[in-house]
């Protein structure tokens, strides 16, 4: 076998006590398609972050290439070939999409007035792969968000690597989106290295030749993905199924509660859109007291601006009517909808960089004028792990800890009707079932809760009823046992051609 | 109407509209805002003042005043470029300061500045002696500094420099040395900063340590932020906080800082992007 691309040699990245990355070992060959997986808080990002030097090691050696690479920096890496990921779109959102693209496309130079044709040859080319030369010329803030996750791709690939690390690829694709990516990385040229990090065990198996399982960032396996899957330890530590109670907790549907309650939260001809572009045309729905309520769509299909619309961060176009038990929000406020009870999680959980876990909960109040439903002690109760890092700040967090912790804040304001914006993004299966369970369990207390969703088997397992959103409007809102008995029936919803190329 | 002290107003206007460019390459494009340029500013005046001796062509004053300009600005930018943001304009303004100080104490005529005598335009021409003739000399030397300056933010430099403001490890994942990149920016900032010096000589014929102060900074940042990100906004804005300064201020018995003030805060609340769309400013601006 030819000599190793890249090799960790007993690679440690320590955060005081705490040791985020524990002596891993490594081997790359170019042509490798290597996944790393684990649960969250595992050390697999801070692992890609010592490989593309945005951290350096605390001890153990990175040769690259033949050289010892772990004390260069990260733009000396990236000139040696390394082209990285970020787990949350690191895009330069002034710019156009083909501005992002072009910042990597390698050959250029500094003082070059003129684009050389070989040079935005080579961005349309990157772009192309990733389906999004339509929008080469868009503002990049105004990509979906799962959209900006593929213009990523675009930027790293554009720069012609030699190692391709990827940051959970996968996480905000639909599952078409989701097929295509595999299909892109499968088809790399042969002496392109990738090590990529994901959730999605059907994209990793579909996608990786070997695959590695951290733990605690210690290195528990390494194999091929079906012996990974079997493995007992994995098993236990990453897919949470020795105990299958935890996982599923209450099927909905069993208990239903009567859907004739009058809703909490009812949505009327909600029209929204972005620099005059229409997104969302007209979308009815109720979110009734009790009930778990998902709304499923491709992505850029308008999940979060329908949510951001109904929280008052958009703006809702005219004959828009969004009411809180019969009391009217269109034109009030963020902060005025907040105190009447209108709960979000946003996407990308939005956590206040330089606030601790126990600040970000001392922050949220509820209005006088409601009885406060939770208190801080029965959120810590609830969420367990975050009364371990009460003073650590959310960089310090895992994803499965942030989600938990934005979750946290927004039910402390005692919200009436909560909001979820894609919670499972980037959350370890075993993450996704503790969390399942907590929503099932708020709504069993009473809470209403409306939530966006690109994970179809979540918003299955957790859902009262589904609703797709599809072209600006509701296209089919149907009890969730109805769409299991009968699953074509939102496959055709959802499997209607994107438009993109290819 | 129009008196001698209107046109070397106007010159001043002028002045001050490139150093506010000066600020704009580094605010405006790599979202770092400085505090100090008026440093650099007072550089180029003491090097062209200097130079004054040997000879009185503007244009040979001009090039080494932006030379040594951007000499300054490469040294003492290896200190602002280790950080970012407000750190950023901590460092400049205290570079700033350091150079204001040094000038009362070692440049020629202390604390009591310097004058000059008049600059030549082109070799075989007389001294400039009427405002006229200075502004517009001024005026021709701002518009090839602004048409260079243009040149410079249509580069993929510029692109680059774009990249860091909206997300410097994206661009250092690209490969590109942002450091680096930024040093050469502010050298480049450094360099205009210094070519406003040499116009400040040839307007005034005369130069002291007070054309360092903080406030002439302030003023070109302020024009910066206020032309949000567009460089014929920045001189706009540089132009329109001159003459609510001298002008207006002259005309309301020395309520100069005053006016200047509710100026700051009226541009503040303004739609600054209606602003700009009316001059059709943001063409290449962020969009």
């Amino acid at each position: 076998m030819s000599a190793p691309l890249l090799r960790l040699d007993t690679v440690s990245r320590a955060y005081g006590a705490r040791r985020a990355v524990d002596e891993v070992s490594l081997d790359l060959h170019p042509g490798a398609r290597h996944a790393l997986i684990g649960p969250n808080g595992a050390g697999k990002s801070t692992l890609l972050h010592l490989i593309a030097g945005t951290l350096r090691p605390t001890s153990g050696r990175i040769h690259y290439a033949g050289h010892d690479i772990h004390r260069w920096p990260a733009h000396r890496r990236a000139r040696a070939g390394i082209a990285r990921t970020w787990q949350h779109p690191a895009l330069a959102r002034p710019l156009t999409v083909a501005q992002n693209v072009l910042l990597a496309v390698p050959g250029q130079h500094v003082a070059a007035l003129r684009l050389r044709p070989r040079a935005s040859a080579a961005a349309l080319d990157a772009l192309d792969q990733v389906g999004l030369a339509e929008h080469a010329q868009w503002p990049t803030s105004q990509l979906s968000y799962g959209d900006q996750r593929r213009l990523e791709v675009a930027v790293a690939l554009a720069a012609q690597p030699r190692l391709l690390l990827l940051d959970e690829p996968s996480a905000g694709l639909a599952t078409t989106e989701v097929t295509r990516l595999a299909e892109l990385i499968r088809a790399l040229p042969t002496d392109i290295a990738v090590l990529l990090v994901d959730h999605n065990l059907d994209f990793v198996t579909a996608v990786a030749d070997t695959v590695t399982v951290l733990h605690h960032g210690q290195h528990l396996t390494t194999g091929t993905p079906s012996d990974v899957r079997t493995h007992p330890d994995v098993r236990r530590v990453y897919l949470a199924e020795a105990d299958p109670t935890k996982h599923v907790p209450t099927t909905p549907g069993a208990t239903d509660p009567p859907a004739a309650a009058p809703p909490v939260l009812r949505v009327r001809n909600l029209r929204a859109g972005h620099h005059g572009a229409p997104v969302l045309t007209g979308v009815t729905l109720n979110v009734r007291a009790g009930r778990v309520s998902a709304v499923v769509g491709r992505n850029g299909a308008g999940k979060t601006t329908l949510i951001n619309t109904i929280a008052g961060l958009h703006p809702a176009l005219s004959g828009t009517e969004i009411a809180l038990n019969d009391r009217l929000m269109t034109g009030l406020s963020a902060r005025r909808r907040c105190r009447a009870g209108i709960g979000l999680v946003p996407q990308g959980r939005r956590l206040f960089a330089g606030l601790t876990v126990a600040e970000h909960l001392a922050l949220p109040r509820p209005h006088p004028g409601r009885p406060r439903t939770i208190t801080a002690r029965q959120i810590l109760d609830l969420f367990p792990a975050l009364g371990e890092r009460r003073h650590h700040r959310p960089h310090q967090l895992s994803g499965g800890e942030q989600q938990m912790l934005a979750l946290a804040r927004a039910l402390l304001a005692g919200p009436q009707v909560l909001l979820l914006d894609e919670p499972s993004e980037g959350l370890a299966p075993a993450i996704v079932g503790q969390l399942a369970a907590i929503i099932t369990g708020l709504a069993a207390t009473g809470s209403a809760v409306l939530l966006a969703e690109q994970n179809l088997a979540l918003a299955l397992d957790i859902a009262h009823d589904v609703a797709v959103l599809d072209r600006g409007t509701i296209a089919l809102h149907a009890p969730t046992a109805d769409l299991r008995a009968d699953p074509t029936r939102l496959q055709d919803v959802l499997a209607v051609p994107t438009g993109s190329p290819r | 109407m129009v008196n001698a002290y209107l046109v070397s107003l106007a010159a001043t206007a002028l002045v001050m509209a490139v150093l506010a460019m000066s600020a704009q390459l580094l605010v405006g494009l790599a979202g770092q805002p400085p505090l100090g340029q008026a440093a650099y500013l007072v550089v180029g005046a003491y090097t062209a003042a200097t130079l004054a001796t040997l000879t009185s062509l503007g244009p040979v004053q001009l090039l080494a005043a932006s030379a040594v300009g951007a000499v300054a600005a490469a040294v003492t930018g290896l200190l602002a470029v280790r950080v970012r943001g407000t750190t950023f304009l901590m460092v400049t303004f205290g570079v700033g300061e350091l150079v204001h100080a040094a000038a009362g104490q070692w440049a020629p005529g202390g604390s009591e500045g310097t004058h000059t005598p008049p600059v030549i335009a082109l070799p075989g021409l007389a001294p400039m002696v009427r405002p006229g003739w200075v502004y517009l000399y001024v005026l021709a030397c701002t518009l090839i500094i602004g048409a260079a300056v243009t040149v410079l933010t249509r580069t993929r430099f510029a692109l680059l420099l774009r990249g860091i403001a909206a997300h410097e490890p994206r661009v250092q994942a690209t490969g590109h040395h942002t450091s680096g990149l930024l040093l050469a920016a502010y050298t480049a900032a450094g360099a205009i900063a210094g070519a406003a010096g040499a116009l400040l000589v040839a307007v005034t014929r005369y130069v002291s340590p007070a054309d360092a102060a903080m406030g002439i900074s302030a003023i070109a940042l302020a024009a910066a932020l206020i032309g949000s990100g567009s460089m014929i906004g920045a001189c706009a804005a540089a132009i329109l906080l001159v003459a609510v300064r001298d002008w207006a201020g002259g005309l309301l018995s020395g309520h100069g800082s005053t006016l200047l003030g509710l100026s700051f805060l009226a541009l503040a609340y303004l739609p600054r992007h209606r602003l700009a769309g009316l001059l059709r400013l943001r063409d290449r601006g962020r969009t």
